[in-house]
């Protein structure tokens, strides 16, 4: 259905080109807190929108994010040594700060000043809920930072975990605004894990495999509904907001903690999913954390000491044909998370969009992609700033709600899908 | 029953007797006019059975009406042109009677 040229335009994060510059409008998710863990701890290795950065959090305890490779001849300074207040490279010793300003390079003679002169690209790199969030734009137009919901409660109500994704970040992102292959890939997740079952919801989601979706526009994106019969005169909605670029949330299942992503660009071919799970009005019990911890709910189970899951496509994604035959899991392949994975990334890096034939309930996709050319458009030719930037649009939540068939949706979530600090979720 | 006239890229016309309130994409797929493909079966999300409305009938017929039907027409087609409509969103009249299109050589 995508013309080659917009196909490009929206699958190319890289500097200097539009989409690129879109999203370096927004402060995103470079790497999880805990990657990090302590002052002078190991440097971590960054790529995002296919700049290679390094992350290091210094003996004050600030947190750097600069160009990787020394100003010198290059080396890559996650060699370096995190020590006394800045990062040192490991091949003639010269030394940069959290701001990658040059502070020391010691064969030069003390009285010259030739590292004042020597500075390597810096990111601002903030801590805000689980997420250490860079901005890679322009400093004069650095937004506020972000307010969403799962990183602005207190922490025993959130958890985060992140995994790499072998494919391009808009086939991701599109995954997690088609409700509808929820229905098939999904189905046997809503009976067994523990992070779904037992909620009158997934009664309804079962029992009506025909949902009908209708999509609104919002300040910040846009709400997808999927709408399915439930009780006489009733339809059972599931409402998924998309804030842009890559933000999306899944809607609550009984009184479980409710979740979510965001999708980050790591270059073209390949992306981080930052998965994020809390519970707006209470504490993650032991028993969730563990679960999720596990790789249940939206989660992975990763490769110990890595954000790459176990079942990854070197191994098929461990695909059980057994398990698919007496349909425990629709593909055979188990947990959600991986159920997503292995077919985004079976469609290539950067799947081929002009051969794609398009239904129904793809209008949540025609127009989340219309919206990001839009406004990529705008940001280039009039200087736009996009949609979910403010963080006023962060402040959105997902619903799932029972009304009557009179009633439109946008009027009937209209207050449930607004994050309020103090009150629950509306969920079914 | 009002008459609708599809002109394939080779300049090959194909009248077709279409019945008042099918779409002009039904009336093709129907009557297996060439090049109209309409996937999704009318609900304005493939993009498969885009046309060129010829004057004066376009006047007639208007803009597209539907978001996702401009939608479709900026993100998909090969083409775009000031006449462009998807033939599943215009609906047969008897005064559209003669209504003819031009149906471009390739559907997304």
């Amino acid at each position: 259905m995508l013309r080659t040229e917009i196909n490009e335009l929206l699958t190319q994060t890289g500097p200097g080109t539009r989409m690129g510059d879109l999203f370096r409008q927004y402060w995103m998710p470079a790497l999880l807190a805990e990657e990090l863990p302590e002052n002078d701890c190991a440097p971590v290795r960054v790529k995002i929108l296919s700049e290679r950065l390094l992350a290091f959090r210094d003996s004050d305890g600030r947190y750097g994010l600069i160009d990787e490779f020394c100003a010198h001849r290059g080396v890559s300074l996650w060699f370096g040594r995190n020590e006394e207040s800045g990062i040192r490279c490991a091949y003639h010793g010269w030394k940069y700060d959290v701001t990658g300003q040059c502070v020391e390079v010691p064969s030069e003679p003390e009285t010259g000043n030739f590292c004042a002169n020597v500075k390597l690209r810096a990111y601002p790199l903030v801590k805000v809920g689980d997420i250490l969030w860079t901005y890679l734009g322009d400093p004069a137009q650095q937004p506020p930072l972000p307010e969403f919901e799962f990183v602005r409660v207190p922490d025993e109500q959130t958890y985060t975990s992140k995994r790499w994704q072998e494919c391009n970040w808009l086939q991701a992102l599109e995954g997690g605004i088609d409700s509808s292959h929820v229905t098939f890939l999904h189905s046997g997740q809503l009976n067994s894990d523990p992070l779904f079952k037992g909620s009158k919801g997934n009664d309804y989601n079962k029992g009506d495999l025909k949902p009908f979706f209708e999509v609104a526009d919002t300040d910040g994106g846009l709400l997808i509904a999927a709408r399915r019969n439930a009780e006489e005169g009733e339809y059972y909605w599931r409402v998924t907001p998309w804030v842009m670029p890559s933000f999306t949330m899944v809607p609550p299942r009984g009184d479980h903690p409710v979740h979510g992503h965001i999708w980050v660009p790591i270059d073209d071919e390949n992306c981080w999913v930052y998965t994020f799970d809390y519970h707006p009005v209470r504490p993650l019990t032991d028993d969730e954390l563990s679960h999720m911890h596990a790789g249940y709910g939206v989660h992975s189970e990763n490769v110990p000491g890595t954000y790459r899951p176990m079942a990854n496509k070197d191994n098929d994604y461990l695909m059980d044909r057994e398990a698919q035959r007496r349909g425990e899991q629709f593909s055979g392949v188990k947990g959600i998370a991986i159920q997503d994975a292995s077919l985004q990334e079976s469609m290539g890096p950067i799947v081929d969009r002009t051969k794609e034939r398009l239904v129904a309930t793809d209008t949540g996709i025609i127009k989340a992609r219309q919206k990001l050319r839009k406004a990529a458009l705008a940001l280039a030719e009039q200087g736009v700033t996009p949609p979910g930037v403010d963080p006023e649009h962060h402040r959105v939540r997902s619903a799932a709600i029972v009304l009557p068939h009179e009633q439109p949706f946008q009027e009937g979530v209209a207050e449930a899908v607004v994050a309020r600090p103090g009150v629950a979720q509306t969920t079914v | 029953m009002p008459k609708v006239v599809y002109v394939g890229s080779d300049g090959v016309a194909s009248a077709v007797d279409a019945v008042v309130g099918e779409s002009v994409m039904v009336a093709a797929t129907k009557n297996g006019v060439p090049g109209i493909v309409g996937e999704c079966g009318g609900n304005a999300s493939c993009g498969t059975c885009h046309v060129w409305v010829r004057a004066p009938y376009f006047e007639q017929v208007g803009p597209p009406g539907e978001d996702l039907e401009e939608d479709l027409l900026d993100l998909g087609v090969s083409d775009r042109r000031c006449n462009s409509r998807l033939s599943c969103q215009i609906q047969v009249t008897d005064d559209l009677d003669g209504l003819t299109v031009d149906v471009p050589a390739e559907q997304p």
